[in-house]
């Protein structure tokens, strides 16, 4: 059993949960799901995409009247989990931007156990496909408190499916997560974006032998900045934790790149 | 007090930032950004050949007050009478254009009409282009509506040189050829109106999407060297506003097309469409149009280099903009408009003019649409 879990035992009964979302965020994890231990080297969660890469804000606002294509690369570090290694991930992904609005986008990676001893087991490929639908886009909202009134503010949905073979000896990953996330975006030229994608996902059994199923909360967040010299060109800096056992604190870097006509 | 120390609270986190080294790139991109000064271009008068302010949905003038932006355009338009045309980009009556007379709703839509002619210093041209809202805010009285406006314009202007084109609820385009400017007017609500558009009385030289599509592939084609092509209509061939599905608890539903004049709506589209293929071949320096109730400079594609939407005419009508990456100025919930300079020889510059103003004045833009 991890320390953390030790930590949360400690905690009276019915005060398990901390008070505070941000707490639980940046806190050691104390959400203990009394029937689930993670045992596994690495949990479904962890080897797919919605794990293993970083957390994107909600794509830029375009024109209605274009689709665009977009590509995308992304690397991603765990840290601190209760499992042996530490895991680096890098995935590579193409995007279609509907009407200015919504993102559906494939993507495929590697994960990497790093430090790891065996010599035939150290990595896996991962894929993933996503939705990303910006719901309500509109005016500086908490941007207005410092004055710019070329913010803009996203408010949105996302469902994203994950597929890592062989995670462990015999064990597929096949996880299927919904979130909700939010992005203020400011400043005229190049634009710095701040982001925040609370969620859940949902691991579901796809290995010959049974593994458990299994449900957990996650929240990521970062910045980013929009436009970079190039005005289909995004650099995003992101961070995740998902609310369960001891996976540790994820961050890594996305660059992403719409091509304009 | 607070202000300072959030500012300082800002600096020490960001040098905490630099500091660990891994963000380095972001610090300096909001440095950057946080310190960006926009150059403001001024070009000598003497060297410009014609100036065209461009302000729409200017029909909701306040009587109790005076001020921006109408004041303003007046101060700046009476510099150079001569050489300056003023277009008002439509939606010049809200809400429901110019009624039949005895109507009670008539006064008060005159004296919206009169507000923005008066705005006109003498000696400099107007021209009124009509939006929705002239049409009768899209109702069955719209064509008899614009006839009237037509006419109300002729009689309120008084010796100046102001109309408004396309007129007698034609869909145009009409031209204008001023110097190395041809400035081509379009009826946009034309094309989107449900009700009757054309009678017996209309005698319009285009009367079919088709004809229309095919006179304005003909007007945009300007004869001579240097010339300097902009469109004129009311409905923005894209936008970042409430039209184009962006702001407000209603857009996902603009989104799948809710109305008509809404950039994603099928007659909507058919529009757009038709007008950015007549630009085909000859595509026009910028397409300028006013409906969102924000200043926006867009990129247009390769079919129109530039799309402007200037529809902040009216103090009390201003609303949120989202900036896309087509954007390359947005300014949201200020009134304001577009100064556009035809340079002598080569050379075109946009202006943006907003209020209320910063302490650097009401210029907050410019740009360079055709370089010098």
């Amino acid at each position: 059993m991890s320390s953390n879990r030790v930590a949360c035992d400690a905690w009276p009964r019915g005060t398990r949960a901390c008070p505070l979302l941000v707490m639980l965020t940046l806190a050691a994890p104390c959400v203990a799901h009394a029937q689930i231990t993670v045992q596994l080297p690495i949990a479904a969660e962890e080897a797919t995409p919605v794990g293993a890469l970083p957390p994107m804000p909600l794509p830029m606002p375009a024109s209605r009247d274009q689709s665009y294509w977009g590509l995308r690369l992304q690397v991603g570090q765990r840290n601190e989990r209760s499992g042996p290694e530490d895991l680096f991930a890098i995935g590579a992904g193409i995007d279609y931007q509907l009407r200015g609005g919504s993102i559906f986008g494939l993507t495929g990676g590697y994960q990497k156990r790093q430090n790891c001893q065996s010599t035939t087991d150290c990595g896996h490929a991962l894929f993933g496909a996503r939705g990303r639908f910006n719901v309500f886009t509109g005016g500086p909202t908490v941007a207005a408190i410092i004055g710019d009134e070329s913010a803009t503010t996203t408010i949105g949905t996302e469902i994203g499916f994950g597929y890592a073979p062989s995670i462990n000896a015999g064990v597929n990953a096949c996880t299927i997560d919904v979130g909700l996330p939010l992005s203020v975006a400011m400043l005229q030229t190049v634009r710095v974006v701040t982001f925040v994608t609370p969620g859940a996902v949902w691991s579901v059994g796809c290995s010959s032998e049974e593994t458990p199923s299994y449900r957990s909360f996650l929240i990521g967040f970062g910045f980013g900045i929009q436009q970079l010299g190039f005005r289909g060109l995004d650099v995003n800096f992101g961070a995740q934790r998902i609310l369960r056992g001891a996976t540790g604190l994820q961050f890594g870097v996305s660059v992403s790149w719409v091509r304009l006509p | 007090m607070i202000w300072l120390a959030i500012r300082k609270n800002i600096a020490f986190r960001r040098a905490r930032l630099v500091a660990r080294g891994g963000f380095a790139v972001v610090a300096i991109a909001s440095a950057v950004g946080c310190q960006h000064h926009v150059k403001l271009e001024e070009p000598p008068g003497d060297q410009i050949e014609t100036t065209l302010f461009l302000i729409g949905d200017a029909g909701e003038p306040d009587p109790r007050q005076v001020g921006a932006p109408l004041d303003s355009l007046t101060a700046l338009a009476s510099v150079a009478p001569e050489r300056t045309i003023i277009v008002f980009l439509g939606d010049n009556v809200y809400p429901g254009g110019i009624p039949a007379e005895g109507a009670a709703e008539w006064a008060d839509a005159r004296r919206r009409l009169e507000e923005q002619i008066r705005a006109i210093p003498p000696g400099v041209r107007g021209i009124f282009v009509p939006g929705n809202h002239d049409w009768a805010n899209e109702t069955a009285f719209g064509l008899y509506s614009i006839r009237l406006q037509e006419r109300m314009i002729a009689a309120l202007a008084q010796g100046k040189n102001v109309r408004l084109i396309p007129g007698n609820g034609c869909p145009g385009p009409v031209s204008v050829d001023v110097g190395r400017l041809r400035l081509v007017a379009l009826d946009t609500q034309w094309w989107l109106h449900s009700f009757i558009v054309r009678d017996s009385s209309s005698h319009c030289a285009a009367s079919t999407m088709a004809t229309v599509t095919a006179a304005l592939r003909s007007e945009v084609r300007a004869p001579g060297e240097g010339r300097v092509v902009l469109v004129a209509a009311h409905h923005p061939l894209m936008t970042g506003g409430a039209h184009g599905g962006y702001c407000g608890v209603s857009g996902p539903y603009r989104r799948f097309g809710g109305a008509s004049q809404d950039i994603l709506s099928s007659g909507n589209r058919t529009m757009r469409d038709s007008i950015r293929s007549a630009f085909k071949s000859n595509p026009p320096l910028a397409y300028v149009a006013g409906h969102d109730h924000t200043l926006q400079v867009l990129r247009g594609g390769p079919n129109v280099k530039y799309i402007i939407v200037s529809g902040a005419g009216s103090a009390g009508k201003t609303e949120c903009a989202v900036r896309m990456r087509e954007s390359y100025y947005v300014t949201q919930h200020r009134a304001g408009f577009m100064r556009v300079d035809i340079m002598k020889g080569k050379g075109v510059l946009l202006r943006v003019y907003r209020y209320p103003g910063t302490k650097h004045g009401a210029l907050a833009y410019t740009r360079w649409l055709e370089p010098r």
